[in-house]
């Protein structure tokens, strides 16, 4: 497989502030690749300085070939943005949306109108096309987003959070469709914060926080290395840490206390949990490991503001 | 600076959702300067009866087009601008097509100067129907260019200040301090000739007074040489002001 976005050491500064600090990545033709990490890690401006809205501090950054830049129209020309932020045109209607949009492609008439009708089709929109934007649901102003971002049946699609917001069923529905996408041979550049959205899509993820990659690896492998299998969460006070943690502590592969509650990863969690029986402790979680442990372990279980 | 014929397309985009609320500006725009024929042209114009050998109302008139164009465009790149950046969000999404900012700018440039236009040619047919007739047809060819010519003009100086637009609020000083001021003072409801030596001057920093000195020229077709320098004032501050404009709100839009 062929690498379609490669950055070198990219950095971006907002005055002072440091908002992406030296990171290095690449993403290959085909694949899911998606940014996860709190608000504030930097992914929203790392994708923006791939799709050529916002320009580079430092470092190099290719995408499709050419090297990333404002004026870079011919990126432009060959990506569909999803963004975070819903911005469509609430003067226009569902289909005037997409029409105005074509057009900013340079798609001609003929074929513009049956792109139209077939993506409203794909996000399930075709009874909405004379609807105002106001009339419509966030779902659906989502996923009409989506379907202004394929118009010019981009070979890279870039969704920054695109199911912030929405409910299960939204959700699932944008997530059928983005693997659908990828399923026809798109590259796929997602940002998040849902664990699940990342497990549920991506091949290979980076976790950012504040303006690095703290790591990077395919979910399932991330989660094997960083937690193992299985994690136990023990809900007691501090002050009990003397008299658990020898107990407890070697049997797992590792523990963390944060707040109330310890949490013990291990890849085999049945002589753990006979010793937590056999302690008697009133409030225990088990449970397979997740990626938002991995998450949580890296970036820090205490609230980021 | 990077300009395609995607500006043409950003003009469209208005266009389309222009038909929307094209009654609503249609009054709006005609209310102004409807008072200003009516107050000035009709109840003053009774006493000050004719100059330069004809009525005041085509003194009178060729101002007030010029103020309405003026108007149009001006708050067409103040308010409906800044809602497109702030509010709507929709430069983000320009912007993230081929249409490059300074596109989506110029666009929005064009689109306030045809705002001016309507205005302004509205204005015209009312003074038709009052029976204040521009002296030819080639004046009224001549009418419409400036008024697009005006109305970049105001255009590109009203993107300067959205540019720099934290809301609206900030738009007053530019309406209060420099609008309405020009209102006043460019000769659109009396000649300039017998202020003070000192606001004569002033008043020849003010674009609107070129912008009137030429419009009544043709309107009434009497062509004096001093036009060819109100000419290259305006062409002069217009070029400035379209790149200043583009530049600034580039600075704006691109982070």
């Amino acid at each position: 497989m062929s690498v379609i976005i490669r950055a070198d050491s990219l950095r971006k500064k907002y005055g002072d502030f440091v908002a992406v600090d030296g990171i290095s990545f690449a993403i290959e033709e085909g694949e899911c690749f998606g940014f996860l990490g709190p608000n504030g890690a930097g992914k929203t401006t790392t994708v923006r300085m791939i799709h050529c809205v916002s320009p580079k501090s430092g470092g190099t950054l290719t995408v499709l070939g050419s090297e990333a830049h404002v004026d870079n129209r011919a990126v432009k020309q060959r990506t569909g943005v999803i963004p975070q932020e819903i911005t469509l045109d609430n003067d226009l209607t569902v289909r005037e949306n997409l029409q105005v949009h074509a057009h900013f492609f340079a798609i001609p008439g003929a074929e513009a109108r049956r792109r139209i009708l077939e993506l409203l089709r794909f996000v399930e929109l075709e009874k909405r096309r004379d609807s105002k934007i106001s009339d419509l649901s966030t779902g659906m102003k989502r996923r009409l987003l989506i379907a202004r971002a394929l118009l010019n049946q981009p070979r890279l699609i870039i969704a920054d959070e695109p199911t912030t917001g929405l409910d299960p069923q939204a959700r699932h529905l944008i997530w059928q469709r983005l693997r659908q996408l990828k399923g026809q041979g798109a590259t796929l550049v997602l940002t998040t914060q849902y664990m699940e959205e990342a497990q549920q899509l991506c091949d290979r993820i980076v976790i950012m926080h504040q303006g690095r990659i703290l790591k990077a690896g395919a979910p399932s492998r991330l989660i094997e290395e960083e937690i193992g299998r299985e994690v136990a969460e023990v809900r007691a006070a501090p002050e009990r840490d003397a008299a658990l943690l020898p107990r407890l502590a070697p049997l797992a592969r590792g523990h963390e206390r944060v707040g109330d509650t310890l949490y013990f990863y291990c890849d085999d969690g049945r002589p753990l949990l006979k010793a937590m029986l056999e302690l008697d402790l009133p409030d225990t979680v088990h449970r397979p490991a997740s990626l938002e442990d991995v998450f949580l372990k890296l970036t820090g279980r205490s609230l980021i503001e | 600076m990077t300009f395609s014929r995607r500006i043409v397309w950003v003009f469209w985009r208005n266009l389309v959702s222009y038909k929307r609320f094209v009654l609503t500006t249609f009054l709006a725009s005609l209310i102004q300067p409807l008072f200003y024929l009516i107050t000035f042209g009709i109840g003053m114009g009774a006493y000050v009866g004719y100059f330069g050998g004809k009525p005041y109302l085509y003194f009178l008139v060729p101002g007030v087009l010029t103020t309405s164009v003026m108007m149009s465009a001006t708050f067409e790149c103040l308010y409906g601008t800044f809602v497109k950046i702030v509010h709507e969000k929709l430069y983000d999404s320009l912007i993230a097509t081929p249409v490059s900012a300074e596109d989506a700018v110029a666009g929005d440039i064009a689109w306030g100067a045809f705002r001016g236009l309507v205005s302004g040619g509205l204005m015209m047919v009312v003074a038709i129907f009052m029976g204040i007739l521009p002296v030819s047809l080639l004046s009224v060819l001549l009418l419409v260019l400036l008024m697009v010519f005006v109305g970049v003009l105001f255009g590109s100086l009203a993107m300067i200040v959205t540019a720099f637009a934290p809301n609206f609020d900030f738009f007053n000083y530019y309406s209060e301090l420099v609008i309405t001021p020009m209102l006043f003072f460019s000769g659109v409801f009396f000649p300039l000739d017998k202020f003070p030596g000192w606001m004569k001057a002033l008043a020849q920093f003010m674009p609107l007074t070129h912008a009137v000195a030429i419009a009544r020229a043709i309107f009434n077709g009497d062509y004096g040489r001093g036009l060819i320098f109100n000419f290259l004032v305006i062409l002069a501050l217009e070029i400035a002001a379209f790149l200043a404009g583009v530049r600034l709100m580039k600075r704006r839009l691109i982070k």
